[in-house]
């Protein structure tokens, strides 16, 4: 592949989340890889998690706006054309199915539903038992209509009651999981909320083999 | 009947010091333990890497099965008895774990990791390697016995994700040793005594294996370092202490552009005079000039990434 990507459009999804559309242009990759995209000076890079399908036309990252980062400010402000630096796909994360064909439950916090969104796109026939995802207000919940037609849904916003949801953390939620050993579990986002989910897990009896852990950003290495 | 040392490169500059002495160098003599480098890219970003490895980097391509058997398939035939794995993180890459399986059914190995995610992701295909007909030792990165300070390279919470790792696959059987930081001037036993509460914390016990580095500097670093002559090598040094540098029984597998080549150590695959070519054997007949800075380090501090 090319060491440059062409953007299509940027998309807003609240006043911080924004989506970035590029070309396919060929490049392959499976659910769970990331990109390195690199800031305007073609230097400083962050991994991205893909959102887009293995099947479409068209790359596509969910991205927080970091008001004091590196790379997040300029892709929110690229234009259609722009030829932005990024890496081959990579990725240590495999949301979906095991071999066992066991069944399995999505847990993601903020942009953490990228890796996610990509399995939901990639393979609408093996959905997971419930997707736990929680955001800070409900402008940032992406693509929830078709999460929540794929699958058991539940959302948690934690800074706004908004009807339909629960007010407060994602790890309110872990009562109502699908929970047993034989299960797998896939967990990405902040890291206080993956090692909150991880023990809660293993206190279940969850072997951690089946626990799956994307850990997307924390203080010093924010996306 | 003596032999006229085979130079791969003949500049003076490579021979001589720039003083005009001969250089150092160490005369390969038997490969007893051979190192893949399974690519630069990486969950973790630290400031300190001395591979600069992140993620997505590529400076040195990840690292596929058929790149690989060749080379275990070779050392074998040359009478090796270890295969070392070092990154970036390995368990990023998406066959190391179909590579470390081949390896482990010809000789014991050793990985490099920073037991974080990529490595307890890939748990269920780690543990049947244990069924091998030879062990898997993992030695875990812990830079210092403290976690604010390993965190602060690291990122937050990793300190007790890699110790947590750490007291798992030893739970699980394997075998395990820790990679610390050195620091000039330190008291090493000290320093090694305080990760002991750490390693009871995790059901480690207190006598496994810590391993200390000096600081190697990112890749491309030029420090001023003093320059090593022949002479240095048989005024310091003495028989046994020169078998003991690693360019004498080991060499570097890694992927640069597409092609693997074989370097001379694992410190030196950013400057491509240390690249010996394309075979183990032939890379074995080759002086390795001792010009790099961190050659430096192995002859002044016994550097060794080795562990046996």
């Amino acid at each position: 592949m090319s060491d440059h990507l062409t953007v299509v459009g940027v998309r807003w999804h609240g006043d911080g989340i924004f989506e970035i559309g590029f070309k396919r242009e060929g490049l392959s990759f499976v659910p769970g890889d990331c990109v390195a995209l690199f800031g305007e000076d073609g230097n400083c890079s962050r991994p991205y998690s893909l959102a887009s399908g293995i099947d479409e036309d068209e790359l596509r990252f969910v991205i927080r706006r970091m008001d004091d980062g590196q790379v997040s400010p300029y892709l929110a402000t690229c234009s259609p054309g722009d030829r932005v630096k990024a890496s081959p796909p990579f990725g240590w994360f495999r949301p979906g199915p095991n071999e066992d064909g066991a069944p399995f439950v999505f847990v993601a916090t903020g942009t953490g539903i990228s890796p996610f969104l990509s399995h939901f796109f990639s393979r609408p026939e093996i959905p997971p038992a419930m997707c736990l995802y929680g955001v800070r207000i409900l402008q940032d919940a992406v693509e929830t209509s078709m999460i929540g037609s794929r699958c058991s849904l539940r959302l948690a916003v934690s800074g706004e009651e908004c009807p339909g949801t629960h007010y407060g953390r994602v790890t309110d939620l872990l009562d109502d999981m699908p929970c047993a050993p034989d299960h797998h579990y896939f967990l990405c986002g902040l890291d206080e909320m993956i090692d909150e989910v991880s023990a809660w897990l293993e206190d279940h009896n969850v072997p951690i083999m089946h626990i799956h852990r994307e850990c997307f950003f924390n203080v010093t290495h924010s996306r | 009947m003596k032999t006229e040392p085979l130079h791969h490169i003949t500049r003076s500059d490579w021979l001589n010091t720039s003083k005009g002495d001969p250089r150092g160098y160490i005369q390969p003599e038997k490969l007893t333990e051979l190192w893949f480098h399974t690519g630069t890219t990486c969950n973790l970003r630290c400031p300190f890497c001395l591979e600069d490895s992140k993620p997505g980097d590529n400076r040195i391509n990840p690292l596929d099965f058929v790149d690989a058997k060749p080379f275990i398939d070779e050392a074998m035939k040359m009478g090796v008895e270890q295969f070392s794995f070092t990154g970036g993180e390995p368990f990023v890459i998406a066959e190391f774990v179909k590579i470390l399986s081949y390896a482990l059914d010809r000789r014991p190995c050793l990985v490099l990791t920073n037991a974080t995610e990529p490595l307890t992701n890939r748990l269920s295909e780690i543990l049947p390697l244990r069924e091998k007909p030879f062990a898997v030792k993992f030695r875990i990165s812990i830079d210092y016995p403290d976690a604010a300070r390993h965190d602060a390279g690291r990122g937050p919470g990793n300190f007790r994700r890699a110790l947590e790792t750490l007291g798992r696959l030893y739970e699980f059987g394997f075998d395990v040793s820790i990679a610390r930081q050195r620091e000039k001037d330190e008291d090493e036993k000290a320093v090694d005594r305080k990760f002991h509460p750490h390693l009871a914390a995790v059901g480690v016990p207190a006598s496994v294996n810590i391993v200390s580095f000096p600081d190697f500097l990112t890749p491309g670093s030029v420090p001023r370092v003093p320059e090593i002559t022949e002479q240095c090598m048989t005024t310091y040094h003495a028989e046994e202490s020169r078998k003991a540098f690693m360019c004498n029984y080991t060499k570097f597998v890694l992927k640069k552009n597409e092609r693997v080549r074989v370097y001379a150590c694992t410190l030196v695959d950013d400057d491509e005079d240390y690249d010996l070519g394309a075979s183990l054997t032939e890379s074995m007949k080759v002086r390795v000039m001792l010009g790099h800075h961190r050659c430096y380090s192995c002859f002044a501090f016994g550097a060794s990434c080795s562990e046996s």
